[in-house]
Formats: C-alpha cells, structure tokens, sequence
C-alpha cells in the first residue's frame, strides 16, 4: 500500500467539510478535485486540498470521493466545474489580449526609435516641410514612415531642380 | 486697478549630458505644435547639442555654470522657465492628441500637479518603496511631468531647492538622516524622486504648497509600458503625451 492511499483510508475516518468550489477534471466525472476541512487527533484544524479518483487501481469506489459528492451535492459540483470552467476561459482571454496589447506597446516602442532615427538623416533633419514632417511624426507602421521619408526628399529634390531652372 | 493680465503659459524640456535628450526634445517640441502650434515652448539645453533645429522653439535657454551637462539639468531649467504658467514635460515623449493645449486647465488655483504613482503603475517606477525613519513609506508624485505656477515665487524657490538638494544628494554630499543609508545609497541617491518626496513630505517650508494630479493624470504621461497592463484613462480617451522612458537609448547615439 502507498503512503497516499494509506492517508486517504485515514482521512475517510475523519468528519470534514468541504469547499464549494470543487470541480471535475473531465467530463467523465471520474477525477474530483476538491478542498477539504477537518480536525486531527491533535486538535490542528488541517485544510487538505484533493485529487480524488472515483475508483481506486482495483476499482473498488473510493469513499473519500462519495463522500465529498455526498456532502456537495452532484449538482453543486456541475456548476462550479461550469463556473471554473468559465473563469478560465475568461483569464485565458485576458492574458491573450494582453499578450497582443504587449506586443502591440513594444512594436510603437521600435517605431518611435526608428522615427527619431529617420529624422537623423541629414536631408529631413534639415527640411523645412513641417506638414510632410508631421505626416512622418505620426505615421502607423515603419513602411509609412518609408513613404513620407521619400516624399521629404522629394519635395527636396523638386525645390532644387526649381531653383536650377 | 485689478490687473486683467492673462498669465503667459507654455511648456518646458530639458536637454542635457546626452545628446539623445536634444534629438528627443526637438522630436517632442515639434510633435507638440504639431498638435497646437499656437503652444510656446522652451527648451533649455547644453550649447554643445545646438544644431539648428533649436529654431523651432519659442525661447531658448542655454544651461549654464553647474548646470552644464549634468544629469539632472531638468530642475535648473524648470527653475528658471520664462513663463507664468509651466508644463514641464520630459524629452523623451511625444505628443498625440490636441487635448495638449488644454492641460494648463488643470493648474486652477494649484501650485503644481503632477502624475500619480499609484498601485496599478508600480510595476514600472524603478523604486517606490523606501524606509524613514524605521517606517516604510512611498514616492507618490512622478516628476515625468509637472504642470506648476512658475509666477510664484515660493514654487520658483520649490524648483530651485530640488535642483540645489538634489544636485548634493546625487553627489553624496546630502541625505537627511531618517533615511536608510545603505538603501538610499544603493537606490535613492540618483533619483530626484527622492528629493521631490522629502521637499514635498518633510520640508515644513513647503507644507503649505497646493500640490495635486492631474485630473485624468495617465494621459498626460502614459508610460509605454502602461499598455503592457492595458492602463487606461479614467475618461476612456487616448493619451495626451506618451512617455517612452524605458524603451529609448539613453547613452548610445540615434543613430
């Protein structure tokens, strides 16, 4: 016999109250997992949280499990494991945007370094078109930064080929 | 005969040691008019950056004396802003939203306002926990931005004894002794955080100061790394002024 199983025989004999907030992990209701209360010989309020196997390796019903469905009742269990199950959902979802807001926060970070960059290049450090120059200062991606870069040093090379002619 | 005169306002940067500062501030300056081009800016800055661009600016103010190239020239030039009215805003920001001309509504009878360090941003201040004497306390003001009534004298003097106080303190010459010293070595000393804390908390010359925060504080100074927690403003708008302190070079060139 395993440590564990000789510690669930023990905990059979003890009078506990459980949580309400334990679930099953499958569907087939065949893993309970659960939080328990009970007081020891030694007067120590113990709190215990549980994996239960409905059956143990033989098959034979494990008497902690019937006794926490009993006490919580199948329904009660249903509707936290829906409850936890949504919850989860819920933190899943939140994470995942917040991934993507993380993401998103780090790739304005590379954008606004590549701007100041952009506006170290001579030729738009010294242009004097602040619409084209605001234009750059707030675009959206690095390939529209690209594009009003070329048009400053357009607008340039136009003012120059003008004063040549 | 009361005096109807509308009191100046306009906004402060400060670039110095590095010259990143300088590429940051004109960057900020121009985002600024991009946004309000009626808006009146100064720049205080090292001689040693200029490079023309500095035309762009309102007014400009060279640092001078013990101010030249030192790291924390920001409270020498918020010291001596040239306006009644003044909002301090780090280099290193950029201005998104027209809402930028308004902010000075936020001063009404004030003294200085500032942005909040609060429990949901801690996770991007560098120090906000501290002990004094044998308690623990906390840095509540973010000197990121300060929109302050540089007209009056004792804010005037406010400026100039952290620019003073902060100046020793960062030279090891000045700690008062309710601080831990081998904390406020090790993390107080290089900021003017700590300085603005004790000004703000212990100073009894400054007890009286109306200090506050800005109304919807976050969007006058939204750290990048705010969105990594997706903080948002109380109103729901977008930021103002988006502060990109934790992600810039600071000692490496631009380019």
């Amino acid at each position: 016999m395993s440590e564990q199983e000789v510690s669930m025989e023990k905990l059979a004999t003890y009078e506990k109250t459980w949580l309400d907030n334990a679930f099953w992990e499958t569907p087939q209701k065949q893993l309970l997992n659960a939080i328990c209360e009970y007081t020891d010989e030694k007067n120590r309020k113990i709190r215990k949280v549980l994996q239960l196997p409905r059956l143990d390796e033989t098959g034979v019903e494990n008497p902690v499990f019937n006794q926490c469905v009993e006490f919580l009742g199948d329904d009660a269990i249903d509707a936290s494991t829906a409850e936890r199950r949504r919850r989860k959902l819920e933190e899943a979802e939140v994470k995942k945007q917040k991934e993507i807001e993380k993401q998103k926060a780090k790739k304005l970070e590379k954008l606004f370094e590549y701007k100041l960059e952009t506006f170290e290049i001579d030729e738009i450090k010294d242009s004097k078109n602040r619409q084209l120059k605001s234009k750059l200062r707030r675009a959206k991606s690095i390939p529209e930064v690209n594009l009003y870069a070329m048009l400053i040093i357009k607008d340039i090379a136009d003012a120059e080929q003008q004063a040549a002619e | 005969m009361p005096n109807n005169k509308q009191p100046s306002k306009g906004y402060l940067s400060v670039a110095s040691k590095n010259q990143n500062f300088y590429v940051y501030a004109i960057n900020l300056i121009e985002s600024v008019k991009d946004y309000y081009p009626d808006a009146r800016y100064c720049l205080v800055t090292d001689e040693a950056f200029l490079d023309g661009r500095e035309s762009i600016v309102d007014d400009l103010i060279l640092t001078s004396g013990e101010a030249i190239g030192a790291y924390r020239a920001k409270l020498w030039g918020m010291a001596r802003s040239p306006y009644d009215q003044t909002m301090y805003l780090d280099a290193d920001m950029t201005c998104e939203h027209e809402d930028i001309e308004f902010v000075f509504d936020d001063l009404r009878d004030r003294d200085m306002v500032f942005h909040e360090l609060s429990k949901e941003r801690e996770n991007y201040f560098a120090v906000k926990y501290f002990n004094y004497g044998g308690k623990k306390e906390h840095m509540k003001l973010c000197g990121g931005v300060c929109l302050y009534n540089s007209a009056k004298p004792i804010v005037k003097e406010f400026m100039e004894d952290w620019w003073q106080y902060y100046s020793k303190q960062y030279a090891g010459n000045w700690m008062p002794e309710s601080f831990d010293k081998a904390e406020f070595n090790k993390n107080l000393k290089v900021f003017d955080q700590t300085t603005l804390w004790w000004l703000t908390e212990k100073l009894e010359k400054y007890k009286d100061l109306n200090i506050g925060y800005f109304d919807d504080d976050i969007r006058w100074n939204y750290f990048s790394q705010y969105a990594y927690d997706m903080l948002q403003s109380k109103s729901g708008k977008p930021p103002v002024m988006r502060h990109f302190s934790g992600s810039l070079p600071k000692d490496q060139l631009i380019v």
